[in-house]
Formats: C-alpha cells, sequence, structure tokens
C-alpha cells in the first residue's frame, strides 16, 4: 500500500470529521486503524508523487517520501499512541477528533517526507494541532505562548531552508546532502543550519528554546499531556535526529556549541525538575533533559540507541502524564504533597507508573537499563567521557527526585486520596509497563538492528 | 538590496515580538517578520532587470530568461499558513480578552 495514504486520508478524513462533529471520534479511530493496516501492508523505499522523474538523481522538482526503518519505527509509534490517546478520551474530549486526525496527518508527513519545504509545511500543521490540542487545558495565556514561540521557530526553519535553496537550488534533501559534500565547503551552511536547528529545538523542547513548555505541559491534561510530551516529542526527536544525522554538518566550534547547548538542556532539566514541587512540571522538566540527552546521541553518531530511547521515553511519558493528568483533574491541585497516596488504593496503577519511572531512570530489568548501558558504553568506545559524567551525574539527580516522588505517591498523606482510573487507562498502562519489562529482560531483539535503519545516506551514496 | 530590507523586516518584527506585550501588538509582530521572510523568498528567485515572469509564451526565442518560478510557489504557501497562524493567533487573543478582559500579558495573573 502507498505511504501517502497515511497523509492524504488523516487529512482528507478531519475535513469530513467537521461535517460529521458527532462521529469525529469514531471516524479517528476508524483513520488511526486503517493508518497501522497502512503500514503493516507497505513497504520500505522511496514514494515520487506528481509523476516526476523516478530517479532521485535527477528529482529536484516534486516531492518525495521515504519510508525506511527508522521512519516506519517513528510511524509506529505516533499512530499507535495516538490511536491509543484517542480510544481514552473517547468520551471526554469528544470534540478533539479533527484536530488529532489533523494531528495524524501532519505527524505522518513531518516523518515521511523528503523535502524541506515541505518539511515546514508538515510542522505548521502539526503545529496547529498541537496549539488547538493545547486549547484543552482551558489557559489561553500559555496557549497563545506556545503559538508565538512555534511561529517563530517554524519561520527560522523556513529561513534556514530558503537559504540552503539559494545556495543548492534544491529542497530535495537527498540530493541536497550530496550537492552539501559535493561542494565540501561547511561554513558556508552553518547559519542555515543554526536557524533550522534553533526551528526545530522549539518544538523539540531544547534549551532555551523551550519557554513553552512549562506553561502548556504544567497545565496539561489526560489529551494534551500524553499528546505533546510523548507523540510531539517522539516524532519532533525523530525529525531533529534524521537532520542532525544526514543533513546538518556540525564539525570544530559548532559541534563544541550544539554539545555544550545539549549538556546544559541535560543538566538544567534535571535540577528543575528536583527543585520542583508540582508533579507535571517534574515530568516535564524530566522531558527536557530526556529530549537533549536523545539528540546528543544523534550528533555523536548513536542512532539506534537514540531511537530506542524516544520509543521507551515516549511511552514511559505517556503512562506517567495519564497517570498524574488524571489525578490533577480530579484534585484540581498538582502539588506532590496533595497526591501523597495516590496509589495506596491504585496498586496496579501506581505498580505500571513505578516501572515507567524506573525505566526513565535507566534501572535493571527495564528496557531504560539496556538502552543507557549500551549508549554510555558506545559513548566510551568514542572517548566521550565527560558526556558519560554528565549524562550519570543527570541520572543520579533523576533518581533522586523520582524516587522522592515515588515514595510521596505510594505512602498515605493526611487525607485518603481516591482517584478512580477507568478500566482502559488501567490496561493501557499495563500492557506499556509490561512492554517495557520484556525488553528489559529480553533485549536480543533490540540488538538486531543497528545504525543502519536510517537509510538516508545509503540513498545519498548509491541512488 | 530587497534582501537587506527584508532581513531589516524580519529583524524588525522579532525585535517587537521580544519588547511587545500586548497579546494584539505581538500578533503583529509576528506578521511583520513573516513578511520580511516572505520578500526574502521571492527575492532569491529574482534573476536581473530583463527576466520575465514564468508562463511559457513565444518570448521564449527571445533570449529572456524567467524568474526562478519555485520560490513564488513557495511563498504563496507559506502566506497561507501564515494567515491560518494569524487567524489562530487572533482566535486565542479574542479568548484572552474574555477571560482577563485584557490583552496586556503583564495585567494577567496566570502561572503560565
Amino acid at each position: 500500500m502507498n505511504v501517502v495514504f497515511l497523509i492524504a486520508i488523516p487529512l482528507l478524513a478531519a475535513f469530513i470529521s467537521i461535517l460529521i462533529k458527532k462521529y469525529a471520534s469514531y471516524l479517528l479511530v476508524a483513520v488511526g486503524l486503517f493508518n497501522i493496516a497502512v503500514l503493516i501492508f507497505s513497504k520500505n523505499g522511496i514514494v515520487f508523487i506528481g509523476g516526476f522523474d523516478t530517479t532521485i538523481s535527477a528529482n529536484l522538482l516534486g516531492i518525495t517520501l521515504l519510508l525506511d526503518t527508522y521512519t516506519r519505527i517513528a510511524l509506529w509509534v505516533v499512530n499507535v499512541l495516538i490511536l491509543v490517546i484517542a480510544v481514552l478520551n473517547i468520551k471526554t474530549y469528544r470534540d478533539y477528533g479533527s484536530i488529532l486526525l489533523l494531528a495524524m496527518a501532519g505527524l505522518n508527513g513531518l516523518l515521511l517526507t523528503n523535502d524541506l519545504f515541505n518539511l515546514f509545511v508538515f510542522l505548521e500543521i502539526s503545529g496547529i494541532a498541537a496549539y488547538l490540542l493545547s486549547t484543552s487545558n482551558k489557559k489561553p495565556v500559555s496557549t497563545f505562548r506556545y503559538l508565538l514561540y512555534g511561529a517563530i521557530g517554524s519561520s527560522l526553519f523556513l529561513f534556514g531552508v530558503v537559504i540552503l535553496y539559494s545556495m543548492y537550488g534544491t529542497l530535495n534533501m537527498v540530493v541536497m546532502i550530496r550537492e552539501i559534500s559535493a561542494s565540501n565547503n561547511y561554513t558556508e551552511v552553518i547559519l542555515p543550519f543554526i536557524l533550522m536547528f534553533i526551528g526545530l529545538g522549539v518544538e523539540a523542547k531544547l534549551l532555551p528554546f523551550n519557554a513553552w513548555v512549562k506553561g502548556v505541559l504544567g497545565n496539561s491534561n489526560v489529551l494534551s499531556g500524553p499528546m505533546i510530551a510523548g507523540v510531539y516529542m517522539a516524532a519532533m526527536s525523530f525529525v531533529l535526529g534524521r537532520l542532525v544525522t544526514n543533513l546538518f554538518v556540525f564539525e570544530g566550534t559548532l559541534l563544541t556549541v550544539v554539545t555544550l547547548i545539549l549538556v546544559l538542556g541535560i543538566v538544567v532539566g534535571d535540577l528543575m525538575a528536583f527543585s520542583s514541587s508540582k508533579v507535571r512540571e517534574i515530568l516535564l522538566f524530566s522531558s527536557i533533559a530526556q529530549s537533549s540527552i536523545i539528540i546528543l546521541l544523534f550528533v555523536n553518531g548513536l542512532t539506534i540507541w537514540a531511537v530506542y530511547l524516544i520509543v521507551a521515553n515516549a511511552l514511559s511519558k505517556t503512562v506517567m502524564f495519564l497517570v498524574i493528568n488524571k489525578a490533577t483533574a480530579e484534585t484540581e491541585n498538582d502539588e506532590v504533597d496533595s497526591l501523597k497516596g495516590l496509589f495506596v488504593h491504585n496498586n496496579i496503577v501506581g505498580l505500571t507508573f513505578t516501572l515507567a519511572a524506573l525505566s526513565v531512570m535507566g534501572l535493571p530489568l527495564l528496557v531504560g537499563f539496556v538502552i543507557k548501558l549500551n549508549y554510555l558504553t558506545a559513548l566510551a568506545g568514542a572517548g566521550q567521557i565527560t558526556l558519560i559524567a554528565v549524562i550519570l551525574l543527570a541520572s543520579l539527580i533523576e533518581g533522586i527526585y523520582l524516587v522522592r516522588l515515588l515514595v510521596k505517591l505510594w505512602y498515605k498523606g493526611e487525607k485518603d486520596l481516591r482517584v478512580e482510573y477507568h478500566f482502559s487507562f488501567k490496561m493501557v498502562f499495563i500492557a506499556i509497563a509490561l512492554s517495557l519489562l520484556v525488553f528489559g529482560n529480553y533485549s536480543t531483539p533490540l540488538n538486531e538492528l543497528d545504525n543502519s535503519i536510517d537509510t538516508v545516506s545509503e540513498v545519498v551514496n548509491n541512488g | 538590496m530587497i534582501q537587506y530590507a527584508s532581513i531589516f523586516l524580519f529583524v524588525l518584527g522579532l525585535y517587537g515580538l521580544f519588547i511587545n506585550k500586548n497579546v494584539i501588538k505581538l500578533i503583529v509582530s509576528l506578521n511583520v517578520m513573516e513578511i520580511g521572510l516572505f520578500i526574502f523568498i521571492i527575492s532569491i528567485g529574482y534573476v536581473g532587470d530583463n527576466a520575465i515572469a514564468p508562463i511559457i509564451s513565444n518570448t521564449q526565442d527571445l533570449g529572456l530568461i524567467y524568474v526562478d518560478p519555485l520560490p513564488q510557489a513557495l511563498v504563496l504557501t507559506a502566506i497561507v499558513i501564515g494567515v491560518g497562524t494569524t487567524a489562530l493567533a487572533l482566535a486565542i487573543a479574542k479568548s484572552i480578552y474574555n477571560t482577563y478582559q485584557t490583552f496586556d500579558l503583564d495585567e494577567m495573573e496566570e502561572s503560565a
């Protein structure tokens, strides 16, 4: 099946759903299932749109979509998580079906496209869907700030893309990578790369471009929290990772500056989570630190472990935000002390939340440990001792604040806190916690894939 | 020359986004920044005074060259997206005003 359906059908359904608002959420679930079927039956390769030349080297016009194992993993994560979040919120947030369809189309396009201007278009489509999702928080100022930061970010990204187009006369990523390496003059492309990196850094929550995160995720609910912290973060990390691995050339001083920004993101993110007394803030600052680690791995060429970290993080954060946002919606307070004893009457939910938190920390028996061990070993092999020290220090801080949080959530406070989690929520929590546990103990499938899942360089070299 | 003007507009809009606290002025600044970017995009397709519009006609035999049509297509898309974002921003601005009865961000007591 043609992967263009992954973009076209959700977009078409988004428009139709406005006409049949009553059934929008059911249409969303149907389209989600259809997307999964497309993913199962589609084959890896390049899709040429518009009947232009079917050789990539001559494809200066027209848009191409690239489906390889890297994109496939990203698409599975995005589509399955959106479907799960949609099903869980089918009654509570009935009006958001059209927006989730728009988000689905935008994010699928973002992950599939091989055209840089098209990437900007999908960045804006998914961005608009994200702003609309954040309106469910009922905090219009935070949404407005998010929109401003997003619009500035995408404008900077477009500025970078246009400069590259004026230099190389193409928007096709593969052809552009070939042209850049042929010209062998990296100093000229530093400015567009920085502009594009900042542009995507806004959405990927990288410090210091993430001032919007606190307002949006700090007031999030069971729809916006997992969507923005789980799905959007995963998709943006995948896109930024692809560009960092293949297009951007970080060398010399630029590499030092980028590494410094990412290291600062890890340390500051974890320190802010450590000093926060609000549960949602702890989770969102932890997300900021994690996204910086992910991009740092991409910068150091550890594509496969960065991909696994994105997937594990998206799953863990989905569980954690769902658990906490459901509780804060009922207690109307997200101070850690006000949620004391949350798990006393919710043992299963507590257990799944604990497993997700321990996986984020990287404790043995969970997939987070396998991933952390492997990327630290790879970094040690590359002689990046300073980075290892920073990550270990950050893990220590992360361990302290997450264990402190877990202890408070498990031990009874002054009040008897009772939060009802629907059966469907529990099933999702159990499924995700089990997957974190299974792959933590049986990691052989993880070792079967390597950095070659990203085939852009192969296409660049072989056509 | 036109490229310097477009970059000036872009920076001016960015400056406006940093210093303004009024929601409507922020949206206007965003638009100024975007217009700077649109002019920059159009300017890279410009190929000189003797260029003609990219429409196939008999004039191609006269040795005239076309301006690059791709930036024009890009800018058209970018303008549409910009209008969509502005419309959404204005809708959110209205929601802000309904909630706080003001457009000034400093006067709002929201834990954003």
